[in-house]
C-alpha cells in the first residue's frame, strides 16, 4: 500500500442507520472487513430519533444503541462518519470508492467527549437531532449515545463564518479542536457494496396544505417523537412549541404526503404511519391520561405481526377517537394558537373542531440524495425514486456487486430493514466467500486478572439514562449512598453509562482502582448485560463479576410519580446488587465446535431461497420438504401483483436446488427428532422410507402457512363460492365460467381479523386487487365488487389499488358486526348469489347480484409450524406463528440459538417478502456457520452428583432437553449438558435435594441479595472506610 | 328508535350513462371525505360531493334532487383529492343526465330560460344579439379586422350587465392607452359556453363553440385577450377539443406584461388598502395567481393586503358551474363569507377580475351590510383610473 489514503476492505456499507448497522455487524461476524460510511456525524439513523417502537413500545434508543457500541468495538468494522461518497468505479469484487471526510474541526483521536467546548460555545443553533425544536450549540455532540462520541462544529460557528471567536480552542484541555481542518479525501478498495441510505420524511412545508411551518402547533410525527422522548426538546414532556404548555386535545392526521396523486405527494402508502400514529396515541396517553386524542384516517393498515391488536389497544383507550375521514387544518385561532380542524363523518357531515396541537402523519420519501446516489453507484431507481429492485432477488440492485437494504428499497419498517440487511449480508457472502476471513481481525482482550486472593472491591456505576432515570431518582444521592456500602471502593454517575466513552471509563476504572466486582445501576440486562460484560473483559477481569441493578424499568418508570420512594428503592436495589456481587464467582465459558452445515425445513420459496443463499455462501445444506414436490403453497399462485411469474420462479428455484452440489433434498420428509444445540444439532429425518441422521450447525425453519378453509358465506355449499386461491386456479385454467360471468363479488377478511384469528392476513387485499385486475383482462365487461374492511394495499401496492379502481372495480366498505350476507336468489330469471352489504356513504344496504363470490380466506399457520415447537423448542405467537427473538431487531432469529425462521411460518407475507426474509435468515445463519467455534454461557446448571437421588424431576422440568441420566459408578445420575442449558433455573426449583445449582445464581449469591433487602444496616461499611474513592 | 335499514338496488344502466357522459372517474373515489371537508358548501349548509359520487357509481343518482346542481366547480376538491378524482367532470355528467331528461330541480329552474336565451341570442341574459355591442357606443372601439393583433373577446356579462359594461369600457380605454392593436366582434360574438357546459348542456356548448370558432377563423383571429376567466378557460381548454389552438391571454396577464414593458404609464395614484380575490377560473383552474398582483403592486399609493384564503385556497364566490344563474338563498351565498373575509383585512376595496365574482360581491355588498364599508372593483377599473388623465 503505497498511498496511505487507500484502504482495503471487503465491503462498504453506505448508511449508518439500523439497516446499515445490522449489515455491518452480520458481515463482520462472517469474517469480512467492513467500512461503515455515514454522512451525518454519528451512526444511528432515523431509529435513534424515535422515542419508542411499535408494536411492543420498546425504547428505540435503548435497543439500538448497544449495536452502536458493538459496531464501534468490532475489530472488523471501521466507522467513517461525516463522510460523503464522491464516486465509485470498478466492478463486483473490485470496487474503488472515493470519499470525502468532511471536517468536524475536531481531532477525533484527542477528543474525550467531555463537552466543555459545547458549554462555552456562544452560538445557539436549532438542534437537528431534536427536529430543530430546541437549541443546541454550533459545536455539539449529535446525541448522547453518538458513535463516535465526538462533537462536530457546524457552519454556524462564528470562526468558520467570520473568523471571530475561537473560545472552544482555548477551553479544550486536549487541544482537540482544529478550526483549520480541511476536507480529507480517501479511497477504499472493496469487493462489494451494501446501500442502506434509508429514507427522508415527507416535508409538509413544501406544499403547505396543513399549515406546517406557519402554525407552530402543527408538528410532524417525527417532531412528535422528539417531544415524547426523554432526551427530546422538553425532556420528555409533551409541550406545545407556541407556549410550552401541555396540549390537551391532539389531532393526528393520516396519510400526509402519502396515498395521493396530487402534485408534491406520493402515490404510494408509506406503510408505517398507521402503526406509528397508534403508538404515539398510546404514548401520549401514557404521558398524560387526560389527553383527548382524535385520529383522522382512511384505511387503517394494521397489516404486520401484532399490529391489529396494537390498533385495538390504541382505539380502546378512553378519550381516543378514530375518525374515518381525511382532515384539514383550516386555520390557527388567534391568541390561543389552537387549530381549527375540519373533517367529515358519514352520518353527521362536515365538522370543524378545535385542537391544541395537530400531528401530521408524514410519509416516507426516498433519501434526498437518491438521484445523486444512483448516479454515483450506477444503479437504477424505480418510478417513485427508490432503489429499483429485482422481484426475484429483492436485495440486489441493477448493478452486480451492489446490494440494497432498508428503506431505500421502499417504505418499510424496522424489522424488514434489519432482515434485508442480513439478506444483503448473505448476498455479499455468496459473492466474496472466497476471501472470507482474509482481512478480518480478532478482538484482543487483556489477560484476565486472577482475583481469587483479593477482597471484593466493588465499583458502582449509576446511569441517569438521559432523563429516564435522573428525572425521578435522585442519582447523586444514590451515588453517595453507594459509597457507604461494604466493599464499595468506587461509585460514580453518568448521563448514559452505555455510551462508548462511559464504557471505556469503566474499563479504565477497573484497572486503576483494582475493582474486582462491577455493579451498574441502569436499565435492563436483557439489552445491556452483554455490553457491560464485554467492558469487564476490557478491564481485565472475568465478565461474570458483573451485576446489574435495574433502576429504570423496575424503578423510575414504574414509580415516576413518587420520586422520594423511587430514590429509596434505587438505593435498595443498588445495595442488593452490591451484596450479590460479593459472592459472584469467575465462570469459564465453553468453546463449541461448529458443524458448518445447515438444515432447512420447508421447501417453499422461502425454504428454497434460504437453502440456496446458504449453499451459495459455501455451506452444505439439507433441505427437508414434507411433500413430494418442492414449491409449497406457492404452487397454487400464478403471478404476483407486480407481474412476477410465480410458476416460472418456482421452476427456476427447483432447478437451482437440484443442481447445487451443496444442497441435499429430502422429499416426503418428516423430522423424527432433534437433539444437540447450536453448532451441533443432530436431526433424524424420515424420508421416502428411510431414516437418516443429519449433523448440522444451524436450522432454518420455513414451514409456511395455509389458506383458511372458510365456513362462511355458503362456502362448500354452493359451487359458485370459492376462495382466492381457487379463483387463481380457475384463472390459470382459462376460466370458462369466469368468461361467462357478468358480476363477481369478492369478500375480504374471511377468517381474518376475527375473535378467533385476531390478526390481518396481510396478503389478501393485494391478492384481491391482483385477481380483480386479471379478471378485468380476461372479461372486461365483468362487474367486480370488492367488499373490504380496510384496503391494506401497503407500500407500492397502493398504485395497483388505484389502478383497479380506475379499471372500474368497485370497492365497498363494510364494518362488522354488519357483515355482508350471501344468499342464493333469482333475478330477472337469472340464478344469482345475492350479496347484501351496508355502504357507509350511502347509508343503506346495497343488494349486489353476483354470478360468483370469491372469498379472501385468511392465512393460517401450517401444521408443520406447530410441529417445530416440539422439535426445536421454539415458541409460537398467540396466533400460532413463529415467535422471533425480538420483533424489531432480531426478526429472523429464534431465542433458541442457532435456529432461524423465515417465510409465512413467521407471519403471512408475499413471495418477494418471504424470499427477502429467507436471505436474511441465511445471512444470520452464516454468522454462526462461518465461525470455527462458538462460546457458550458459563451461567449454567451443574449437578452435585453426591446429592442427586435420580428422581428425574429436573429432566422433566427442563424445556431445552439439557439434562439426562448418565450411568456413574454410583448409579444413574442427572447430568447437565452446559451447552444446551439456558440457565433458567427451573430444575433448581424442582430438585428435592438441592443437588442441582445454577451457576451465577447460587444460593449464596441470592441469599446475600435477599438479606440486603431485608436487613439494610448490615451492609453499611464501617465509618472509617466509608466514602473511600467516591467520585462524582 | 333506529331508522329502518334502507335497501338500495343499484341500477347499473344509469351508472353506465354517468360513465359515458364523462363521469367514469367516479370509480377512483376511495371515500376519504376530503372533498366534503374542503367544499365551500359545507360552510353554509350541508352538501356531500362524496355521496353524490358514491350514488353515481351505483346508478342511484337522483336527478330530481337539487344536490347535483350545487357544485360551483370551484375546483378546491379536485385540487385536494388524493385519488385524482375530477369531481367537476362527475357533476357535469350528472347534469347532462338531468338535462337529457329535462329536469332542472329547485334552484336550477332558471336554466331553462338561460338555455333558451343562449340558443336564440347567444347570451344567457335574455338580451338581444343585436344589442351585444351597445356598451361600446361612443367609445370608438374598433371592429376586429385581420390587421388587429388581438381580438378583444368581451363576454356576455361585460357586454350586457349594467355594472360590468363599465368594466368593458375601462378595458378599452386602458388597452388604447397602452397602444394595443385590438378589435371586437360586435354582435358576431357568442357566449363562450363554458358555464352552460358545466350545467350539462353539452350540445348547446358545442353549438356555441362551433359558432365562435367559425367566426374566429373567418375573421382571421390568431390572438385573443379576454376579460372573463371563464372565457379564458373555455378557449384554453374546452375549445382545444375542436382541434383549434388560438393564443389566449387574460386581460390581467396582458396588462401585467404591458406594465413591465413600460407601456402603461401610472399617472395617478390609488391611495387605498385593497385586497385581491382570486377568481377560481383564473387562479385555481389556470394558475394565474401573480399577474393581477404584479399589476396592483405597480399602482402608486395602493396597499395590497391578502385574505387568509388566497391564491390556490381562495374561497369561491359561488358563481361558477352555472350557479350564477341559479337561485341561491341568502344564507347560502359564499360571496357573503368572502366579502366578510375581505372586510376583516381592513381593505377599503375588494378587487377581482371575473364577471361572476364582481356581480356576486356587488350583490353581497348591498345585501350584507358592506355598503359604505367596502367597494368592489374590477382590476381594470383601478388601472383605468390611475392611467387616465
Amino acid at each position: 500500500m503505497a498511498d496511505k489514503n487507500v484502504h482495503f476492505a471487503d465491503v462498504m456499507v453506505v448508511g449508518g442507520g439500523i439497516s446499515g448497522i445490522q449489515a455491518a455487524l452480520d458481515l463482520a461476524a462472517c469474517g469480512f472487513r467492513v467500512y461503515l460510511v455515514e454522512r451525518s456525524p454519528t451512526i444511528g439513523g432515523k431509529m435513534a430519533q424515535l422515542d419508542k417502537t411499535f408494536p411492543t413500545n420498546d425504547c428505540s434508543m435503548c435497543i439500538e444503541s448497544p449495536k452502536f457500541i458493538e459496531c464501534d468495538r468490532h475489530p472488523n468494522i471501521e466507522i467513517l462518519t461525516y463522510t460523503e461518497i464522491d464516486d465509485v468505479s470498478g466492478q463486483a469484487g473490485d470496487f474503488t470508492v472515493r470519499l470525502t471526510r468532511k471536517p468536524r474541526y475536531i481531532r477525533e483521536e484527542r477528543c474525550t467527549g467531555c463537552t466543555t467546548c459545547v458549554e462555552y460555545c456562544p452560538v445557539e443553533v436549532p438542534d437537528p437531532f431534536n427536529q430543530f425544536l430546541s437549541p443546541n450549540k454550533a459545536v455539539h455532540i449529535y446525541f448522547s449515545q453518538a458513535v463516535p462520541l465526538v462533537p462536530y462544529i457546524d457552519e454556524n460557528c462564528l470562526y468558520l463564518r467570520e473568523k471571530k471567536c475561537s473560545i472552544c480552542t482555548t477551553v479544550c484541555k486536549n487541544q482537540a479542536i482544529d478550526l483549520n481542518q480541511r476536507p480529507q479525501k480517501l479511497e477504499l478498495n472493496v469487493g462489494a457494496i451494501v446501500l442502506a441510505p434509508g429514507y427522508e420524511i415527507f416535508n409538509p412545508r413544501l406544499r403547505n396544505d396543513y399549515g406546517y411551518g406557519l402554525y407552530p402547533n402543527v408538528v410532524t410525527s417525527l417532531d412528535f417523537e422528539r417531544l415524547l422522548c426523554s432526551t427530546g426538546p422538553f425532556q420528555g414532556e409533551i409541550l406545545r412549541p407556541s407556549d410550552r404548555r401541555h396540549p390537551h386535545r391532539i389531532a393526528w392526521l393520516h396519510c400526509v404526503g402519502s396515498r395521493q396523486v396530487i402534485p408534491g405527494g406520493n402515490s404510494y402508502c408509506s406503510a408505517v404511519c398507521c402503526s406509528y400514529i397508534q403508538k404515539q396515541v398510546i404514548l401520549a396517553k401514557d404521558h398524560d391520561s387526560s389527553i383527548e386524542a382524535a385520529v383522522f384516517h382512511n384505511d387503517i393498515r394494521a397489516f404486520g405481526k401484532d399490529f391489529e391488536r396494537f390498533y385495538q389497544r390504541a382505539a380502546a383507550l378512553p378519550g381516543v377517537r378514530f375518525v374515518r375521514s381525511y382532515a384539514t387544518v383550516v386555520r390557527e385561532l388567534p391568541n390561543s394558537h389552537n387549530l381549527a380542524v375540519r373533517y367529515s363523518t358519514f352520518d353527521q357531515g362536515v365538522h370543524e373542531e378545535e385542537f391544541d396541537m395537530v400531528v401530521l402523519g408524514v410519509g416516507l420519501n426516498p433519501p434526498s440524495a437518491a438521484g445523486e446516489l444512483a448516479r454515483k453507484f450506477g444503479i437504477d431507481l424505480e418510478a417513485h425514486g427508490f432503489c429499483q429492485l429485482n422481484e426475484r432477488n429483492p436485495v440486489a440492485t441493477s448493478r452486480p456487486g451492489i446490494f440494497v437494504s432498508g428503506a431505500f428499497r421502499g417504505p418499510l419498517d424496522i424489522p424488514e430493514s434489519v432482515f434485508t440487511a442480513s439478506a444483503a449480508g448473505a448476498e455479499v457472502g455468496a459473492l466474496l466467500g472466497y476471501r472470507r476471513g482474509k482481512l478480518s481481525r480478532e478482538r484482543q482482550y487483556p489477560p484476565e486478572r486472577d482475583v481469587s486472593a483479593e477482597e471484593p472491591r466493588v465499583g458502582v456505576f449509576l446511569c441517569h439514562c438521559g432523563a429516564n432515570i435522573g428525572r425521578v431518582v435522585n442519582v447523586p444521592e444514590v451515588v453517595k449512598y453507594a459509597t457507604t456500602l461494604k466493599n464499595v471502593v468506587h461509585a460514580e454517575e453518568g448521563l448514559f453509562i452505555c455510551s462508548t466513552d462511559a464504557a471505556q471509563k469503566i474499563a479504565n476504572t477497573i484497572r486503576e482502582k483494582k475493582l474486582n466486582r462491577v455493579v451498574v445501576a441502569a436499565c435492563t440486562p436483557r439489552t445491556h448485560e452483554p455490553l457491560f460484560r464485554d467492558t469487564l473483559r476490557e478491564g481485565g477481569i472475568n465478565q461474570y463479576f458483573f451485576e446489574m441493578a435495574n433502576i429504570r424499568e423496575h424503578c423510575s418508570w414504574v414509580h415516576s410519580k413518587q420520586k422520594e420512594e423511587a430514590t429509596r428503592k434505587a438505593k435498595d436495589l443498588v445495595r442488593m446488587s452490591v451484596a450479590r456481587s460479593l459472592k459472584l464467582e469467575p465462570l469459564p465459558e465453553y468453546e463449541l465446535e461448529v458443524t458448518p452445515v445447515a438444515l432447512v425445513v420447508g421447501g417453499g420459496p422461502a425454504g428454497m431461497t434460504a437453502a440456496l443463499a446458504l449453499a451459495d455462501q459455501g455451506f452444505e445444506v439439507h433441505l427437508a420438504e414434507k411433500e413430494n414436490d418442492l414449491g409449497g403453497a406457492a404452487r397454487r399462485l400464478r403471478s404476483s401483483l407486480e407481474g412476477l411469474d410465480v410458476q416460472a420462479l418456482i421452476r427456476e428455484l427447483v432447478y437451482k436446488i437440484y443442481r447445487h452440489p451443496l444442497v441435499h433434498v429430502y422429499h416426503q420428509a418428516r423430522l423424527v427428532d432433534v437433539s444437540g444445540y447450536v453448532g451441533n444439532f443432530h436431526t433424524r429425518i424420515e424420508s421416502e422410507g428411510r431414516v437418516v441422521t443429519i449433523n448440522h450447525g444451524v436450522a432454518v425453519l420455513a414451514t409456511g402457512a395455509e389458506e383458511y378453509r372458510p365456513r362462511e358465506y355458503l362456502y362448500g355449499q354452493d359451487q359458485r363460492v370459492m376462495t382466492q386461491l381457487e379463483l387463481e386456479a380457475e384463472l390459470a385454467a382459462g376460466g370458462e365460467r369466469l368468461r361467462r360471468a357478468s358480476s363477481l363479488v369478492m369478500i375480504q377478511c374471511v377468517g381474518s381479523r376475527t375473535p378467533e384469528r385476531n390478526y390481518c392476513s396481510r396478503v389478501c387485499c393485494r391478492q384481491a386487487v391482483k385477481n380483480a385486475l386479471r379478471l378485468k383482462e380476461l372479461n372486461p365487461g365483468l362487474r367486480i365488487f370488492i367488499l373490504y374492511r380496510d384496503m391494506r394495499t401497503y407500500g407500492f401496492s397502493e398504485d395497483y389499488y388505484r389502478l383497479a379502481a380506475e379499471k372500474g372495480v368497485l370497492f365497498v366498505r363494510y364494518e362488522p358486526p354488519e357483515n355482508p350476507e350471501v344468499a342464493a336468489a333469482e333475478s330477472e330469471g337469472r340464478k344469482v348469489l345475492r350479496v347484501s352489504v351496508t355502504d357507509p356513504v350511502l347509508g343503506g344496504r346495497l343488494a349486489l347480484d353476483a354470478d360468483l363470490v370469491v372469498l379472501s380466506a385468511g392465512v393460517v399457520p401450517s401444521t408443520g409450524t406447530a410441529e417445530m415447537v416440539r422439535l426445536f423448542k421454539v415458541p409460537l405467537s398467540p396466533d400460532g406463528f413463529f415467535q422471533e427473538a425480538h420483533v424489531k431487531l432480531r426478526p429472523v432469529d429464534f431465542a433458541a440459538e442457532g435456529v432461524f425462521l423465515c417465510g409465512s411460518g413467521h407471519y403471512p407475507k408475499t413471495i418477494t417478502e418471504a424470499m427477502a426474509q429467507a436471505r436474511g435468515a441465511a445471512g444470520r445463519a452464516a454468522t454462526i456457520l462461518s465461525r470455527r467455534a462458538l462460546v457458550a454461557s458459563g451461567a449454567v446448571c451443574q449437578v452435585k452428583e453426591e446429592d442427586c437421588v435420580s428422581c428425574g424431576a429436573c429432566i422433566s422440568a427442563c424445556s431445552y432437553g439439557a439434562i439426562e441420566f448418565r450411568s456413574t459408578p454410583r448409579g444413574k445420575k442427572a447430568v447437565v449438558n452446559p451447552v444446551l442449558c439456558k440457565g433458567d433455573g427451573l430444575c433448581n426449583a424442582k430438585c428435592p435435594t438441592g443437588a442441582i445449582v445454577l451457576k451465577h445464581f447460587t444460593d449464596e449469591e441470592v441469599f446475600n441479595q435477599l438479606e440486603a433487602a431485608l436487613a439494610p444496616e448490615k451492609w453499611l461499611a464501617e465509618e472509617s472506610s466509608a466514602g473511600e474513592g467516591a467520585a462524582r | 328508535m333506529e331508522a329502518p335499514v334502507q335497501h338500495l338496488e343499484p341500477i347499473f344502466e344509469i351508472a353506465q350513462e354517468v360513465s359515458t357522459a364523462g363521469g367514469r372517474v367516479n370509480t377512483l373515489c376511495f371515500q376519504c371525505g376530503k372533498c366534503d371537508v374542503v367544499c365551500p358548501w359545507n360552510r353554509v349548509s350541508r352538501f356531500s360531493m362524496r355521496r353524490l359520487i358514491r350514488q353515481s357509481i351505483f346508478g342511484l343518482s337522483e336527478i330530481e334532487s337539487e344536490e347535483l346542481w350545487r357544485c360551483s366547480t370551484c375546483g378546491n376538491c379536485t385540487r385536494e383529492c388524493p385519488r385524482g378524482v375530477t369531481q367537476i367532470d362527475i357533476a357535469r355528467a350528472l347534469r347532462r343526465l338531468a338535462t337529457a331528461y329535462g329536469v332542472f330541480a329547485g334552484g336550477a329552474r332558471p336554466l331553462r330560460t338561460v338555455r333558451g336565451s343562449l340558443q336564440a341570442e347567444g347570451n344567457p341574459l335574455g338580451f338581444a344579439r343585436a344589442q351585444r355591442a351597445a356598451w361600446a357606443a361612443g367609445l370608438e372601439v374598433p371592429e376586429f379586422s385581420e390587421e388587429c393583433e388581438y381580438l378583444l373577446f368581451v363576454g356576455c356579462y361585460y357586454a350586457y350587465d349594467p355594472r360590468l359594461k363599465k368594466v368593458a369600457a375601462a378595458a378599452v380605454r386602458v388597452l388604447g392607452r397602452a397602444g394595443v392593436s385590438f378589435g371586437i366582434l360586435g354582435q358576431e360574438e357568442s357566449c363562450c359556453g363554458e358555464s352552460i357546459r358545466k350545467c350539462g348542456s353539452e350540445d348547446l356548448f358545442r353549438a356555441l363553440a362551433r359558432q365562435n370558432i367559425k367566426t374566429f377563423i373567418d375573421r382571421g383571429v390568431r390572438k385573443m385577450v379576454v376579460l372573463s376567466p371563464h372565457c379564458y378557460h373555455a378557449f384554453k381548454h374546452d375549445y382545444r377539443e375542436f382541434m383549434v389552438n388560438f393564443e389566449v391571454v387574460h386581460l390581467s396577464e396582458l396588462l401585467a406584461s404591458l406594465a413591465q414593458a413600460g407601456r402603461l404609464e401610472m399617472k395617478g395614484a390609488f391611495p387605498a388598502r385593497v385586497t385581491f380575490h382570486d377568481p377560481c377560473y383564473l387562479g385555481r383552474h389556470n394558475g394565474l395567481f401573480e399577474p393581477p398582483r404584479e399589476l396592483l403592486r405597480l399602482v402608486p399609493g395602493l396597499e395590497l393586503v391578502e385574505m387568509a384564503e388566497n391564491r390556490a385556497s381562495s374561497l369561491c364566490c359561488g358563481g361558477g358551474g352555472g350557479r350564477i344563474w341559479m337561485d341561491t338563498p341568502r344564507r347560502e351565498r359564499f360571496s357573503d363569507l368572502r366579502l366578510a373575509q375581505a372586510m376583516e383585512t381592513g381593505a377599503q376595496v375588494l378587487i377581482s377580475c371575473c364577471p361572476y365574482c364582481i356581480s356576486n360581491f356587488e350583490d353581497s355588498r348591498i345585501n350584507s351590510g358592506g355598503e359604505g364599508r367596502i367597494e368592489v372593483r374590477d382590476l381594470v377599473e383601478i388601472i383605468d383610473q390611475v392611467t387616465g388623465n
